[in-house]
């Protein structure tokens, strides 16, 4: 049942996706109108889903339902989720032609993630401190992808606008003042977060392998993704950086976090422990 | 019934002849009952704009086509042209969607179109038929601007001034404007840039004379030229047009200005020659610098774009006057079609009534089955050359063979009209709604 349900959020997203892009080339509004329907309806069984899951698991949080792959699902939804929250705050749909695509193409990891090879360990299965670390991990990455999302697009509008070449795009763009505004506010978010899910996850590591922090690919990523996010707030509060510098921090920085994730799918044992 | 569309635009006179001919808003009442009181003239209605002068009129015939043109004056004779029926229809159409204005996609002239119309409608000079040609070609007006992109992108240079400050920016209160110098130009962007919300407008001009009679001119507050360092750490905007003949803003001021103001954006509008704005400012980051040929580049790029939807926005007219002038046949075959129907009805009617007054002892319900028979009967052969005829829509030679075929021609058109259209028959000087485009 919970398989089926994310099969159609699937293909909502993806419709949301279609429709945002078409938007692109074709600026209607009830293309844009049909996107976010979409990606609400998509979201909204995505979650049904999720609760359908943990019914089945029927064990307490329902972490015994935690996988690898679901990981990526639940970022998707997550990123979903709070694009329509930025778009209802800030009416963004050129952010949901980045968004969607984005979202289609996180959720396909999901399926490609055999359960089986990446189930957890039975001794964490029922861990509070490992729901609190994925769901940490997921809420940080979702802010930290949209922030990534606007900053690409502020750095498509500032260069256009910086050398003069408006575009075709260029009139459906939102102001850079807004870009940079909301992008910042998600990357406090996401480092929020992300600080969250690294203290928990470390205490995760320490209960699955006894090494705090291990030598890992996934956990090297992520601190130095950390490191970018902390001196970026600290330039932005102390020197007033903004722009495209800021933009730059935060590419780089998910590039970072990207990297985590491509640690964790190539298969280090970090939450396998000594199963 | 026709339509006339007699008058001139941009395309057809100079601004010297426009001027002269131009109406006064208080005039219009009046101008509007003349025109309705030439012979033959039953609605009019007047578009008289900075770009263009024009009377759309329904008429009995043709022939007031030329007391239309007379009303405008011997000046306009020579440039002014006559349009009827579809092509006056076209005109209205393209007119409104503003294909036909001087800057292809301006706003404004939807406006004063509406504006013609609520003015006709005062004076009592609009009456049916134009009222519905208004209400398809603003709808055709209101989808040419949602399904192109013919209004987007600003074309005068103060516009886009305003547009980039925003796209910079966002929302423009709360925003500072520095006005540097007093060049014509700059002066129009300031006040744009207040009209759309600025907080404030800080007027530096070499004496504080003329800066304060800028200040007063414009809405804003003098300041000293002498404080452009500090006007340039709180500005959000500063539009220059100084007769400096050299640059006043220099990188090494704003750099200065751009750690002062913790690296806000900041949109610099350079409007003279040569430019007061360091050309190297622009490579700083967050500092915009927009120089005339810049903006000019904008406005032709905005230009093209436009140019590039106005293939699509013809589609999109010539639709919906395709859509109108069938609507309009369609009530031109009305007449015939409520004749048609109106006779077989009565056949039908006589005939149940002779075969009921045939059979007697019939209870109620048997009556009602024979008489629903003969209505049925009349639906059932009626139905196939209705469609036809409406189809057809009086255009071919359909409507004529059935009113010869059925014996229609002596029965009163009017009468057969309202009762299609399910009203109680009533006088002729009650007036009647009569097809803009019918076949004479």
């Amino acid at each position: 049942m919970a398989t089926v349900l994310v099969h159609i959020a699937l293909l909502a997203y993806a419709a949301g996706a279609a429709a945002f892009l078409t938007w692109l080339v074709k600026p209607q509004t009830r293309l844009a109108r049909a996107g976010r329907i979409l990606l609400l309806a998509g979201v909204l069984v995505h979650f049904a889903a999720f609760g359908v899951s943990l019914g089945v698991a029927g064990a307490g949080l329902g972490v015994s339902a935690w996988k690898g792959g679901q990981l990526f699902s639940l970022l998707a939804a997550v990123t979903v989720a709070g694009y329509l929250i930025l778009d209802f705050r800030y009416e963004l749909p050129v952010a949901g032609a980045f968004i969607a695509p984005f979202t289609v193409a996180v959720m396909v990891p999901a399926h490609l993630v055999h359960s089986a090879d990446r189930a957890i360990a039975p001794e964490l299965s029922h861990s509070l401190i490992l729901f609190v670390h994925v769901g940490a991990a997921a809420l940080g990455t979702a802010a930290l992808a949209l922030a990534f999302g606007l900053a690409i697009l502020y750095l498509v509008s500032e260069r256009q606008m910086k050398h003069k070449q408006l575009g075709k795009l260029f009139a459906r763009l939102p102001s850079l003042e807004l870009i940079d505004r909301a992008g910042y506010r998600l990357a406090v978010w996401g480092f929020v977060f992300l600080s969250m899910a690294i203290a928990t996850g470390s205490l995760v590591s320490r209960e699955a392998t006894g090494a705090t922090f291990p030598l890992a690919p996934k956990q090297g990523f992520a601190i130095l993704a950390w490191a970018l996010f902390a001196s970026l707030i600290q330039a932005r509060l102390v020197a007033g950086w903004r722009g495209r510098r800021v933009a730059f921090l935060v590419v780089a920085g998910f590039l970072f976090l990207v990297g985590t994730y491509v640690g964790l799918l190539s298969g280090a044992p970090a939450l396998q422990g000594t199963a | 019934m026709t339509l006339i569309c007699v008058g001139l635009s941009h395309k057809q006179a100079p601004i010297a002849i426009r001027e002269r001919l131009a109406v006064p808003p208080e005039q219009i009442a009046s101008r509007l009952r003349e025109l309705k009181g030439l012979a033959g003239v039953r609605e009019a209605m007047l578009l008289s704009t900075c770009n263009r002068i024009e009377i759309f009129a329904v008429a009995e015939s043709r022939v007031a086509g030329e007391d239309l043109l007379e009303s405008l004056g011997a000046v306009a004779s020579s440039h002014a042209i006559c349009r009827f029926e579809e092509e006056a229809l076209r005109h209205l159409f393209r007119v409104a969607a503003s294909l036909d204005s001087m800057v292809v996609g301006e706003a404004q002239i939807l406006g004063q179109v509406k504006e013609a119309a609520a003015q006709a409608q005062q004076a009592g000079t609009l009456g049916p038929e134009l009222s519905r040609a208004l209400a398809r070609a603003t709808g055709a007006a209101k989808r040419v601007r949602t399904e192109t992109e013919i209004a987007r992108g600003a074309v005068s240079i103060s516009s886009i001034a305003v547009q980039l400050a925003h796209k910079l920016l966002g929302s423009l209160e709360d925003r500072s404007v520095v006005l540097l110098g007093a060049g014509e130009m700059a002066q129009l962007a300031a006040r744009e840039l207040r009209s759309a919300g600025a907080r404030e407008l800080l007027v530096a001009n070499r004496t504080p004379q003329a800066a304060e009679a800028l200040a007063r001119e414009t809405g804003g507050v003098p300041v000293s030229l002498g404080e452009l360092p500090a006007l340039l750490e709180r500005a959000d905007v500063a539009i220059c047009s100084t007769a400096a003949g050299q640059a006043v803003v220099t990188r090494e001021m704003m750099q200065r200005a751009a750690k002062a103001r913790r690296y806000r954006p900041i949109f610099l509008v350079d409007l003279t020659l040569p430019r007061n704005v360091e050309p190297s400012v622009n490579e700083m980051e967050n500092v915009y610098v927009y120089d005339m040929d810049d903006l000019e580049r904008v406005a032709a790029q905005n230009r093209d774009l436009r140019a590039a939807q106005v293939g699509k926005a013809e589609e999109i007219v010539e639709q919906e006057l395709r859509a109108f002038l069938a609507r309009l046949r369609e009530r031109a075959a009305v007449p015939v079609l409520a004749r048609l129907r109106a006779h077989a009805d009565a056949v039908a009617s006589a005939e149940a009534e002779r075969t009921l007054a045939a059979l007697e002892g019939l209870d109620d319900k048997q009556q009602k089955t024979v008489r629903a028979m003969a209505a049925a009967i009349v639906n059932k052969l009626l139905h196939a050359p209705t469609a036809r005829l409406r189809a057809e829509a009086g255009e071919g030679p359909l409507g004529d063979a059935a009113a010869a075929l059925f014996g229609l021609e002596a029965e009163p058109e009017q009468a057969a009209e309202r009762a299609e259209e399910g009203q109680r028959p009533a006088s002729a000087a009650e007036g009647s709604v009569v097809p803009l485009l019918r076949r004479s």
